[in-house]
């Protein structure tokens, strides 16, 4: 590789960073400004948009709503998951890839399509909208993902672990809950992070399934198409520093996982 | 964190359940000796394909009701009449709301334009951030790498509303580089981005890029440097190297990165409402108007979902086919 393509592929790199993160930027200086009206320059500073958020009664009940289907759907992704992952592991069968198959379609399907048919098979079962309905959708959108992450630490278990443990005795069951359930840790938090952050952030699964009550996307959108004002400026960036720390969380405790043990 | 078992882990396996140094059993102890554990997994564990079938049941039960499910009842609504059903009265069979597709061209033109629309951009953000991936990949420090690719990782998890919205407040008619051409005495009335083909790709291209960088990552991250070096020493120009060696064995991140940006981008709701305007209204924002009116509409909105559908995974599918014929070929 020449010297002038590498400064020029580094000066890329450098405006993509810029073109990922200006915009984000501009949106959380944005909730500092004091004024009503969206836009630059900003001329003076205020917190209010941020201690009104929190004030906001509305606002912090619609954010526990998101939390509580968030929580909900990743404990029932990474039971699922987990099961499916042991089932496809380490064993062959008849029909193995068609279940695999079955297994991804859900984050194949593009979204709005997904939200349609979630809507319309929940209108068969007789499911009201709401925070049930979210859930089951969340939770089945979200198990592709457990079942990857989990299924390449399976991979890595040595069978002698689970051997060991056999020969001392154990079942079958109780082999799974201590040995390879400890194993893995790492990859059930990594990836319950990921599916607590793609429901918490999901907004069109959430917008066709929801009742009279707004996920936290679904209220930021509502509120945009009334106009915008600093005070979404401030739940949004409320919303992005909660995202980036759990997500940073979660890719740590995923990496200790790439290193081994 | 140590995998292996700790030396107490046959605590309470041991006959009778007692551990080293501690008489009362523990809680695996006490369940593999109660009564009705031991008789139901003498009963499970005594075949093989007992075990099997209880183990395979929940997976297959969930797979077929909640993953494939709804696709199924999808696909059977649009050839209904009506729908939810009205009381008293029972669908018939229909082929209506497919035919309504091919007859409106207020139907048909958001549906090309989406695949136009997805197909450029998929195209656009691939020769984007190919450049990206492998100044990463090949040109930073295998530490720094990590930490890089973490930042970028930061925007990936928020979500789309809150980056459309971001994109809204950077193109606005007040918006960050209206103002600063404006200081900078470039354009005397602010440009209007918004609510245009322009503010919509940009955003589209702001979330989806990461899908396309983790891919090429990892695929030229595993190219040994080697590989380009010799290529060198036999004389390949930077050209040859790229057009020979590199491309070819990064085919498969291209091939995954470009699927995901095309299936990602077709599903987009939310972002078309937010940052498109009048001209540019996607099939998502059609499929959505059948869904907001009275519930007769819903055959129309299935079979139009159903179109959609068929036509990203024929699609995509013929893509990934097209590229695994590519790899496999010049190696023979």
């Amino acid at each position: 590789m020449t010297r002038n393509t590498r400064i020029l592929m580094s000066i890329v790199y450098w405006a993509f960073v810029v073109y990922l993160f200006v915009p984000l930027l501009l949106m959380v200086l944005m909730g500092f400004k004091d004024s009503n009206f969206i836009g630059f320059p900003i001329k003076s500073w205020t917190l209010d948009w941020y201690i009104g958020v929190f004030k906001d009664s509305e606002v912090v009940s619609v954010f526990l709503y998101s939390t509580v289907i968030a929580v909900t759907s990743t404990l029932i992704s990474l039971t699922i998951g987990t099961w499916i992952s042991v089932l496809l592991a380490g064993r062959s069968f008849f029909g193995r890839i068609i279940i695999f198959g079955l297994t991804i379609l859900p984050a194949v399907i593009p979204g709005i399509i997904s939200a349609i048919s979630f809507r319309i098979f929940a209108n068969l079962l007789g499911i009201q909208t709401g925070m049930f309905a979210i859930i089951w959708a969340h939770a089945v959108h979200n198990v592709p993902f457990v079942v990857l992450v989990v299924m390449a630490r399976l991979a890595t278990l040595p069978k002698s672990h689970t051997e060991a443990a056999m020969d001392l005795g154990a079942d079958k069951i109780v082999s799974f809950f201590r040995v390879t359930l400890p194993y893995l840790k790492p990859a059930l938090i990594g990836a319950g992070v990921f599916c607590m952050l793609l429901s918490f952030d999901d907004f069109v699964r959430s917008f066709f399934l929801g009742g009279y009550k707004p996920t936290l996307p679904v209220l930021i959108f509502s509120k945009l198409r009334s106009g915008m004002s600093p005070e979404i400026n401030a739940i949004a960036t409320v919303v992005l520093v909660m995202t980036a720390v759990m997500g940073i969380w979660a890719e740590r405790s995923m990496r200790r996982m790439g290193k081994g043990t | 964190m140590s995998t292996t078992p700790k030396p107490d882990a046959a605590d309470g396996i041991a006959p009778g359940g007692a551990t080293r140094g501690s008489d009362r059993p523990t809680f695996w102890g006490r369940l593999t000796h109660a009564g009705p554990y031991r008789a139901v997994t003498d009963f499970v564990f005594a075949s093989t394909r007992r075990q099997f079938i209880l183990l395979a049941a929940l997976p297959i039960v969930w797979v077929l009701f909640a993953h494939l499910g709804p696709i199924l009842q999808m696909i059977r609504v649009s050839f209904l009449d009506s729908y939810p059903p009205a009381v008293g009265y029972t669908p018939q069979f229909t082929l209506d709301n497919w035919a309504s597709f091919f007859k409106e061209s207020i139907f048909i033109k958001p549906f090309f334009r989406t695949l136009m629309f997805s197909l450029s951009l998929t195209f656009a953000t691939l020769v984007l951030i190919y450049p990206v991936a492998y100044f990463l990949a090949r040109h930073v420090k295998r530490d720094n790498q990590m930490l890089l690719l973490l930042m970028l990782l930061i925007p990936f998890w928020v979500g789309e509303i809150v980056r459309t919205y971001a994109i809204m407040i950077l193109l606005g008619n007040t918006g960050a580089v209206n103002l600063i051409l404006k200081t900078l005495g470039l354009i005397d009335r602010p440009i209007p981005f918004m609510f245009t083909g322009f503010s919509l790709s940009f955003g589209i291209v702001y979330l989806t890029s990461l899908y396309m960088l983790m891919p090429l990552y990892s695929a030229l991250e595993k190219i040994p440097p080697t590989y380009t070096e010799a290529a060198a020493d036999l004389g390949a120009g930077a050209w040859t190297r790229f057009r020979r060696v590199t491309l070819p064995l990064s085919l498969e991140g291209i091939s995954s990165g470009c699927t995901l940006v095309f299936l990602i981008s077709t599903g987009l709701y939310a972002t078309p409402i937010l940052l498109g305007g009048p001209s540019t209204t996607l099939f998502s924002q059609t499929i959505a108007g059948f869904f907001h009116v009275a519930g007769d509409k819903w055959p129309t909105g299935a079979a139009f979902s159903t179109i959609m559908l068929l036509t990203a995974l024929i699609l995509s599918g013929t893509f990934m086919k097209l590229i695994g014929s590519l790899t496999r070929g010049p190696q023979k």
